[in-house]
């Protein structure tokens, strides 16, 4: 008697043969492409360690991570936003420079904890504006969150006139800049916890289950029931949160607050998110390969600055790294990887 | 619905068809809001309308350059990068003529590694161009040495700033001239056409026949080109090349072509329809600046004209349309259950 409830791998025809031996080189490359970042990521750490002078320093590590943790509590919010299939939020570098001015500039005559509910305030009005727009509105995410940061760089150098704001001397942000466990410093602590969450968020919760399948298949979620404008506004939420505690942290690397110090962390947050590993196509990815990406890219440009690299050079090569990381995640994508 | 008189074989040919096809309404209906707003309060604009035109110039160059990019579907961020680098190339040339054919290559170079980047690798067109805008103003940076740099020819800058014609200036008559060109190139051209099929439905283009890759690199080119022409005019009228030029027309050329009814997708749109988005924008502009309000407030108001532009196309609202009609339907419906007889 047949069994046509038995599922025939492969017919029978084709085991054993070449047809059948291209599954493990797909298999190989799958795993190259999941865990070759974790590798990369290794090799040049301890290839810097010894072939860059300064770069294995206590003082060089603090640098690192702190240059890491701002970018990274970005990217934190940023792989929500790449994660659901909404390319990017181009609005975070107004929105770190919005919190980090109101921690400031609020923060200095009253309490930094008003000056920071503050900023968190404008942020979440910024991701609601932005969620909206683009989840319920259906609008081109690239192209509204141009439009919002450039509404909100323009309002804050126009309220701000680039004055510098400058934090009380002894105050909590100058405290938390200046502290450091053991070559941890406390923003890095900042960028464990939140990544944590988010990842808890992510992995989970139903939240960032259906932010993953909105990524995947936009149209199969909303026919399965998956709110799709709700979802997507949260991940932009998520964004703007993430964009006002970094705003915090920045203000207290250096104690003061310009309109213009959060400039490149659009970019860099989503180099840090797609080097890590997250497509930008949707749908595949998670926080612990942002933050890799992040870790990668904050050695890389440190090693830039310690091997005396100029300035616009640096710009050049974290330009094309990231475009490389795409190239290779476009690439995949279209083996069917 | 209007029945028109017409057999069958020419249904959808009149001039009623034609007008409700057409994507410009919502640009012509701000620009005439805009118009009538600032004929009212600062008539001077369009007295001194040579400088009206002078901004739109700019900026409509660059729109113009990136709608024939959207059309296909696809967005070229780094136009801003390429006007400085290739002001910058043309400013470090001390033969001018050589300098802006340089600098024109620049525009050229950068629009085909735009192409390579999205036709040959597969790279989001988005992602493709933010790398190219961050690698190309690099690019100025290192050509400059940071520093803005004059050009050697200064009479020939100062000379191209004067009015040539009445108080139009060399740069309103090179616009005139590419949106001439181009216009004509989209609307006649087979080529020029079939860049609305490969923005409308790439798939069913491609299956047509329709040799889709060299368009997309076509329209990269064009856009990269007309750029470099952007930053050419700049650097000459400035009589110096900035590395930091060109930061604001990217969003002001997105602008004035959603505005003017191009739609981010591809496949409709028009340059019709973005120059008067640009001319509404540059209207608006020069009206603000001639009433005193500080240049911050530009930025802002080009934000949040493109925010409301992109988020009042016509899809986005039919959808909002739909669900308030769904929810009141819905709510109708469970009155009537609720108050029929058991």
């Amino acid at each position: 008697m047949n069994n046509n409830t038995a599922f025939e791998a492969r017919p029978r025809e084709l085991r054993g043969t070449p047809a059948a031996r291209p599954d493990m080189r797909r298999q190989v490359l799958k795993a190259a492409g999941s865990y070759g970042i974790f590798i990369v990521a290794a090799l040049v750490v301890v290839i810097s360690s010894i072939a860059v002078s300064g770069f294995a320093t206590g003082q060089n590590v603090i640098a690192i991570l702190n240059q890491a943790s701002a970018i990274g509590i970005v990217a934190v919010g940023m792989t929500f936003v790449v994660i659901s299939a909404n390319y990017i939020d181009l609005s975070v570098v107004a929105q770190v420079a919005i919190s980090a001015v109101c921690v400031m500039a609020v923060g200095t005559s009253t309490n930094v904890f008003i000056g920071f509910l503050a900023g968190l305030g404008a942020c979440l009005l910024y991701g609601l504006v932005n969620g909206i727009a683009i989840g319920i509105l259906r609008a081109n995410a690239v192209v509204v969150t141009l439009g919002t940061n450039g509404v909100g760089l323009g309002l804050l150098s126009w309220l701000t006139k680039g004055t510098i704001f400058y934090g009380k001397p002894d105050g909590f942000t100058a405290a938390f800049g200046r502290s450091v466990v053991w070559v941890v410093p406390a923003a890095a602590l900042v960028l464990l916890v939140i990544a944590a969450i988010g990842s808890f968020l992510l992995s989970r919760t139903v939240f960032g289950f259906s932010l993953r399948s909105l990524g995947s298949n936009r149209e199969a979620s909303r026919l399965v029931g998956v709110k799709v404008g709700g979802v997507v506004t949260g991940a932009f939420l998520v964004s703007s949160v993430c964009s006002a505690l970094a705003g915090l942290v920045l203000a207290s690397f250096s104690n003061t607050a310009v309109s213009t110090m959060s400039s490149g962390y659009d970019f860099s947050a989503l180099a840090a998110v797609i080097v890590g590993g997250n497509s930008l196509f949707g749908g595949k990815g998670s926080v612990p390969r942002t933050l890799i990406g992040v870790i990668l890219i904050a050695v890389v440009e440190n090693i830039l600055v310690l091997i005396g690299l100029p300035f616009a050079w640096q710009q050049l090569v974290t330009g094309s790294i990231i475009v490389a990381a795409v190239a290779i995640d476009a690439a995949s994508r279209k083996a069917g990887l | 619905m209007t029945s028109t008189k017409t057999s069958p074989g020419r249904a959808g040919t009149g001039w009623r068809t034609f007008l409700r096809r057409r994507t410009e309404g919502r640009a012509v209906v701000l620009l005439l809001i805009v118009a009538v707003i600032v004929l009212i309060s600062q008539p001077a604009v369009f007295e001194s309308y040579g400088v009206t035109l002078s901004l739109v110039a700019l900026d409509g160059l660059v729109a113009l350059g990136l709608t024939l990019v959207i059309l296909q579907g696809e967005l070229d961020l780094s136009v801003g990068s390429v006007l400085a680098a290739s002001g910058a190339v043309m400013a470090l040339n001390d033969n001018l003529a050589l300098g802006i054919v340089l600098a024109l290559l620049v525009g050229i170079a950068v629009g085909l590694l735009n192409a390579f980047l999205v036709v040959v690798v597969g790279v989001n067109s988005f992602i493709a161009t933010l790398g190219t805008l961050f690698a190309v103003r690099g690019l100025a940076f290192v050509f400059t040495n940071g520093a803005p740099v004059s050009i050697k020819d200064l009479e020939a800058g100062i000379a191209f700033g004067q009015p040539v014609l009445g108080p139009l200036t060399p740069r309103v008559l090179i616009f005139i001239a590419a949106f001439a060109v181009l216009q004509v190139f989209l609307t006649r051209a087979r080529a020029g056409r079939e860049f609305y099929a490969v923005g409308g439905n790439r798939q069913a283009a491609a299956d047509a026949g329709l040799p889709v890759k060299r368009r997309l690199v076509a329209g990269f080119v064009l856009c990269g080109f007309v750029a470099a022409g952007a930053g050419v005019i700049n650097t000459l009228e400035l009589t110096s090349a900035n590395p930091t030029a060109g930061s604001t027309v990217l969003l002001a050329g997105i602008a004035a072509a959603v505005i003017g009814g191009v739609v981010l997708n591809g496949g409709r749109g028009s340059l019709i329809g973005t120059l008067i988005g640009a001319l509404a924008l540059g209207i608006l502009q020069v009206a603000l600046d001639f009433a005193g309000v500080a240049p911050e407030f530009k930025d802002i108001l080009v934000g949040a004209v493109l925010f409301l532009a992109v988020t009042t196309d016509p899809g986005s609202l039919k959808i909002v349309r739909n669900r308030v009609r769904a929810a009141f339907a819905g709510a109708r419906e469970r009155r009537e259950a609720l108050n029929e007889p058991a």
